[in-house]
């Protein structure tokens, strides 16, 4: 089965009380959950799909700052006592999600400390990754990125095929569409994807996984030290 | 020192209720930050954290190969430590100073006690991390997108708004390291800042002649990170 694995960490009871105050919704595939800057509504805790965290600057299409699969959630800095969002999220993969309303999160955070624990250390991770973004976007060559990202959206859909335009992954990688048709038909070359029509497929994630930059790895470290 | 009669005191500081206030007194320690002192380095246990009066530190991401991207600049508005209130223990990033001055520094256990008792403290503290959280992904977002000029009229807005006058001890390698380019993008872009009369430079002194020109030059980026500060921070900060 399926689960949040930070709802997972909670004690039992803790657990069942949490869980009874969330209800669970689809998560489709464009939808905006937050704008930044907008207050939450509700946070967001995956099941299966994923949600990407972007900001957007005048003309510019969006660009990726961090996804959110059912590793994790939206709406962490909740725990900042702060109600707007900092950025704004686009679900890029369907799938389901528990949600839970901005004040019932408040009222569980004011009375639980392990949910706090649980919650600070994943902001924790989610400030460490976005950091890492921003080096990783200015240094890092588009090959080694999209290979990240591949692995990161792999991690998250639990399929090894997923549905990804170059479109799209030139937005969210910041570059031109045609450096992202390149580093695919590389990885492609190496035989660690293929790829048809928006079709992606994962052949060879050690592969894949030795092709990207270290800030794949260096997200696993942080998300093990501190949450598994 | 006495933190209330303090030229330029730290804001966070500043806002302080009056029982915290005494009760932090004798635990501030006044530290003197050189300018290029690396106040952490990544994945270091902290052991203190850091609130600037007259200085500014800037927070860099660091690569395995040592190339680094700053995220985020701390002065007087700020602390520099934000990790130790999500339980992340190590710092994500390397903080060093980018403008000479002074500051305070508090042990990282007794700051944790302070934010354990729930209080005033830890909600300014929270509000601060979420500023800091704005302008992490604001500067991830502009290093991509804005032409170097706009990033350094940005950069430098930044900085003279945590300094008291209009001039900042600069080096171009400095700057090109916070950016992240290479130095002659640096020279080029203050080239450009300076024949269009809005900056001077000379030996490593950059001064500020046309504060408003920067600010009508600069990307969308400083004034989202100003407001998100404006509307978080106590009236203090107002800077």
């Amino acid at each position: 089965m399926v689960v949040n694995r930070l709802i997972a960490t909670l004690p039992r009871a803790l657990q069942r009380r949490f869980l009874g105050q969330c209800d669970s919704i689809d998560l489709l595939f464009g939808t905006t959950l937050c704008g930044a800057g907008q207050p939450f509504r509700f946070a967001y805790f995956p099941l299966a799909g994923f949600i990407s965290v972007v900001l957007t600057l005048g003309q510019h299409p969006p660009l990726e700052l961090g996804l959110i699969g059912n590793e994790g959630m939206l709406g962490a800095t909740l725990a900042l006592g702060v109600d707007g969002a900092p950025t704004s999220a686009v679900v890029q993969g369907t799938g389901a999600a528990l949600r839970i309303p901005a004040g019932l999160l408040r009222r569980e955070l004011r009375d639980s400390p392990a949910l706090q624990r649980i919650l600070g250390r994943y902001l924790y991770i989610s400030v460490t990754q976005l950091s890492r973004s921003a080096a990783c976007m200015q240094f890092h060559e588009v090959a080694p990125r999209l290979a990240r990202w591949l692995l990161m959206t792999h991690d998250r859909a639990h399929v090894d095929r997923f549905h990804l335009t170059h479109d799209l992954l030139a937005d969210m990688l910041g570059v031109r569409r045609s450096g992202v048709t390149i580093a695919a038909g590389a990885l492609k070359d190496r035989n660690l994807i293929s790829y048809t029509r928006g079709e992606i497929t994962v052949l060879n994630r050690k592969g894949l996984e030795a092709a990207s930059c270290e800030c794949y790895r260096a997200t696993i470290i942080d998300y093990d030290r501190l949450i598994s | 020192m006495a933190l209330a009669q303090s030229p330029r005191p730290n804001h966070l500081l500043a806002a302080l209720p009056e029982a915290e206030r005494l009760r932090w007194r004798p635990q501030l320690e006044a530290v003197d930050m050189p300018l290029g002192r690396v106040i952490y380095e990544p994945g270091n246990r902290l052991s203190h954290v850091y609130f600037p009066t007259t200085s500014i530190v800037s927070l860099l991401y660091v690569l395995e190969n040592g190339a680094s991207a700053e995220i985020a600049v701390v002065g007087n508005e700020g602390i520099v430590g934000v990790a130790l209130f999500m339980g992340g223990e190590s710092t994500p990033s390397r903080g060093v100073v980018q403008s000479a001055g002074q500051g305070y520094r508090l042990k990282a256990d007794l700051m944790l006690e302070e934010f354990n008792r729930a209080g005033p403290v830890l909600h300014l503290l929270l509000r601060y991390t979420q500023a800091l959280i704005t302008q992490m992904a604001q500067t991830a977002v502009c290093n991509r997108h804005h032409s170097l000029d706009q990033q350094l009229c940005r950069w430098l807005l930044l900085s003279l708004d945590r300094l008291s006058g209009t001039e900042l001890v600069m080096t171009q390698e400095l700057i090109a390291n916070m950016l992240g380019v290479r130095r002659e993008g640096v020279t080029e872009a203050a080239g450009q800042l300076h024949r269009a009369g809005l900056i001077q430079y000379r030996r490593g002194h950059i001064s500020v002649i046309d504060r408003a020109g920067l600010e009508k030059r600069t990307c969308e980026c400083y004034s989202v990170v100003k407001r998100e500060y404006d509307r978080l921070l106590p009236a203090t900060m107002a800077v």
